[in-house]
């Protein structure tokens, strides 16, 4: 009886998930609002300024770019029509799309480019992107030449997403503070598919379609909603009866497994690979003891990255082995693992000169969390490194700024860490591990203070390589030699998935950037 | 009717000798039974807490099986929780933190409130009209998002907790003691005691203080209740600290997962129901006791 229950429904299970598939296939349709739901408020909406994904999901619908990514890691043309590399790398010529405008009609020229790079530069706290361009050149309106003083592989990325963002000189160019502009966050005006309607500080972002997009009949939709809900089990619930299409950067493996029990929607965890979320275990590699690479090495031996990723992140994240989020091409798979092995563990800390007191505890360590979710992650390590005799007691913080504060002043000996890739590791993973990056006071600067010359080396190398087979195998390296030396122990990536209401969401984001990518394409259902 | 028949009872002659006021209010609670099944089941708790971890020292913080099995699973009774740690183990281990906190926080307050109420209701003037504004002050404090803010400023600790519990929550204490303290300093005994020229030290603590002590007494009784269900409160919100284990911080552990494993959460819920119901029962009992006017009956 059971069994048959079971065949039935794994049936139809099949007969959903083909119809869906079919659905998929028809062709998209103008009209209607799409409902999204964003967790947090957005400092401003000026992605030029302002990094982080809350101001990137809004701001990549109002600000256009040079070029956009498809799910495979290719640059596409977007307000850049096409473009060339010189031969030694350091010019790089755009042609940009003619005829397009901003939102108040205002045409895009090349001056337009040539001042929002000058103003990310200055203002965006991401200064590797652009750091290589020396100047950027205007012949003519249409023309953009990127004088570069090295070579510089992630400049494509930069100038995508909500990295990249054009714009317009005449609304910025006025001699207030970019980061304090007024027009952040009203009458913002862009270039992107979606003009700014109404931004209500923790209600919604509403957005209109721009019926003057530069690419003609797009976008699809005529009104882009996005609900500001704090609470992860209200916009749980808001997916569920049919208030909120589509969800992303939802986290919270619960909810990811309910969805999945739910008949119209449907989780996916496609369109991070750009964004690359990682959790890991951090250490002070300055501070006794986990400046002894034994110590930091045996602790990564006696973690169980099985058991964080099955039952910690109950199946919903993957395991991470290095910094380079496993969806990235630079990222690589064959580098000391540390697979759980608690004999060997406190073998070697044996052998390190910890031996074991009265209690059989070797040494106190304490472990820092920044924000409830990493919270079980610190927990479990108390009981699994007692298993090698270590005392750990867990600090509480009191919430993310007095966290940062710990962890960016060093005062810390382990801490659970999320750390975004941000396209190219130029951008997002470099600042982790270069010598001349441990910032006092910089959260997501190199707090770990480690330094390896050789690894400076070969990512500042890496950096300047255009040949992407030559890069991959430079990353390749550093990843080997940073997991041996362990100043981060990685276990998973962060389970971001995009839940949406698949009888209703037509071309859902799927490229590596997600929802941080310009939603045209996307279409509501009947 | 009724004022009738209490004037007609008291003024026939009571016993015939007369009682220890401390025997009476023994025999008074032990009629009570409701007072004596709560003072029992508080009796089985607290050595269950103090005594249990002895019988039953599974470490409440070791990963002892897959997380989440069911109540019965490879032997732990009550099941594991979302980290495979024995929900048994810290049941037990956990009560010892939660009462710990329960009384030092009630006595903090109590210290608290003794010491407002009866420097208030004794020297009256400015005094009172200084310490019974800052008792008002504490007395309109939203009480729980004040003590979240202790406690997130200054860290989840345990100590932290029941401090942050304990200011809360002494303003009862307080109003009560200054309440009898206004009432007994009136009284001729205290006046006789002055005339032969007791001290102010000793009118307060020899003289008032030990007549005024039977409401304080219930109130103390409550506060550890009080106290145990904020614990739990702040433990809910995440609040808690990591490296003890307490009922509240069983719940909060495993707050996320209530609606995929409700159980977890049904235990420590529990325990903290009957804990605070037979406090509530002795505090009853005890007010029932030690009111005069119950007396005799």
């Amino acid at each position: 009886m059971g069994l048959t229950k079971q065949w039935v429904s794994a049936f139809g299970a099949v007969l959903l998930a083909l119809s869906a598939v079919s659905v998929q296939a028809e062709t998209p349709k103008h009209g209607g609002t799409l409902v999204v739901s964003i967790g947090t408020t957005p400092r401003h909406l000026n992605p030029a300024v302002q990094s982080g994904i809350a101001t990137g999901e809004p701001g990549a619908q109002l600000f256009a770019t040079l070029v956009r990514f498809d799910d495979k890691w290719n640059a596409r043309p977007y307000l850049a029509k096409s473009w060339q590399t010189s031969a030694d790398g350091l010019v790089v010529t755009f042609n940009l799309v003619e005829g397009a405008t901003f939102h108040d009609g205002t045409p895009i020229t090349s001056k337009d480019v040539a001042f929002s790079i000058k103003t990310i530069q200055t203002n965006h706290p991401f200064k590797s992107m652009f750091r290589a361009v020396s100047s950027v050149e205007t012949p003519n309106p249409n023309t953009v030449v990127f004088k570069l003083s090295k070579p510089h592989p992630a400049l494509m990325l930069a100038l995508s997403s909500q990295l990249g963002s054009i714009i317009p000189e005449h609304i910025y160019g006025d001699g207030q503070d970019p980061k304090k502009h007024p027009r952040n966050s009203k009458d913002v005006v862009g270039s992107g598919p979606f003009k700014l309607v109404e931004f209500v500080r923790d209600q919604h972002i509403i957005m209109e379609r721009n019926e003057n997009f530069f690419i003609k009949g797009r976008p699809y939709l005529d009104k882009l909603v996005m609900r500001i809900i704090k609470d992860p089990s209200a916009r749980s619930l808001g997916r569920e009866n049919g208030e909120i299409h589509l969800s992303a950067f939802e986290s919270t493996p619960q909810d990811i497994l309910h969805s999945k029990n739910v008949p119209h929607l449907t989780a996916t965890d496609q369109g991070y690979a750009a964004i690359g979320p990682i959790t890991w275990l951090a250490f002070n590699t300055k501070k006794k003891p986990t400046s002894d690479k034994r110590v930091r090495q045996a602790i990564a031996y006696a973690v169980d990255r099985d058991f964080l990723v099955n039952a910690v992140m109950m199946g919903t994240s993957r395991p991470a082995y290095t910094g380079i989020h496993p969806d990235s091409i630079f990222h690589e798979p064959n580098v000391a693992r540390y697979d759980l092995d608690i004999d060997k563990a406190n073998a070697m800390l044996d052998e390190a000169g910890y031996a074991r007191d009265a209690d059989g505890m070797r040494f106190p360590l304490t472990i820092d969390f920044g924000w409830p979710s990493a919270k079980p992650m610190a927990e479990y390590m108390k009981p699994q490194l007692k298993k090698i005799g270590i005392d750990v007691t867990v600090r509480t913080s009191a919430g993310f700024p007095a966290w940062a504060k710990t962890v960016s002043t060093w005062d810390f000996d382990m801490t659970v860490d999320v750390v975004f890739n941000w396209g190219d590791p130029v951008i997002g993973v470099h600042r982790t591990y270069l010598c001349d990056n441990a910032k006092k006071g910089v959260i997501w600067s190199n707090t770990q203070q480690y330094c390896n010359p050789k690894v400076d080396a070969i990512l500042t190398k890496a950096g300047q390589e255009n040949d992407q087979q030559k890069r991959i195998a430079l990353y390749s390296s550093a990843q080997k030699i940073i997991a041996d030396d362990v100043p981060i122990y990685f276990t998973d990536t962060v389970p971001y998935h995009t839940i949406f209401n698949h009888t209703k969401v037509g071309n859902p984001p799927a490229t590596i950037w997600g929802t941080c990518s310009p939603l045209d394409e996307v279409y509501l259902k009947n | 009717m009724t004022d009738y028949s209490i004037q007609e009872r008291s003024l026939q002659p009571t016993s015939a000798r007369v009682e220890h006021p401390l025997i009476e209010t023994a025999r008074m609670f032990a009629g009570n039974r409701a007072a004596l099944s709560g003072l029992a089941m508080l009796f089985i708790i607290v050595v269950v807490s103090l005594a249990g971890p002895w019988f039953y020292p599974t470490d409440p913080f070791e990963m002892v099986w897959s997380p989440f099995s069911p109540p019965g699973a490879k032997g732990f009774l009550l099941g594991t929780d979302y980290l495979g740690r024995d929900l048994l183990a810290q049941i037990i281990h956990g009560g010892r933190a939660t009462l710990a906190v329960g009384c030092a926080a009630a006595l903090l307050s109590v210290f608290i409130g003794i010491t407002f109420g009866a420097l208030s209701g004794f020297y009256r003037g400015w005094i009172e009209e200084t310490l019974m504004r800052i008792t008002e002050f504490f007395q309109v404090l939203p009480t729980l998002l004040f003590s979240m803010v202790l406690v997130a400023l200054f860290g989840a600790s345990l100590g932290m907790i029941t401090f942050a519990i304990g200011i809360v929550s002494w303003t009862g204490v307080a109003r009560i003691t200054r309440a009898e303290f206004l009432k007994i300093r009136e009284l001729e005994y205290v006046t006789a005691a002055r005339s032969s020229g007791a001290s102010n030290t000793n009118l307060i603590f020899r003289v008032i203080l030990p007549n005024s002590l039977p409401p304080i007494i219930v109130q103390a009784a409550l506060l550890i209740g009080f106290a145990i269900l904020f614990e739990a409160g702040l433990s809910f919100l995440g609040l808690s600290d990591a490296n003890v284990m307490s009922w509240g911080a069983i719940m909060g552990n495993n707050r996320p997962y209530i609606l995929l494993h409700g159980f977890t959460i049904m235990y420590p819920g529990l325990a903290i129901f009957l804990t605070v119901l037979s406090i509530s029962l002795i505090g009853d009992g005890l007010n029932d006791a030690l009111n005069p006017k119950l007396r005799n009956r």
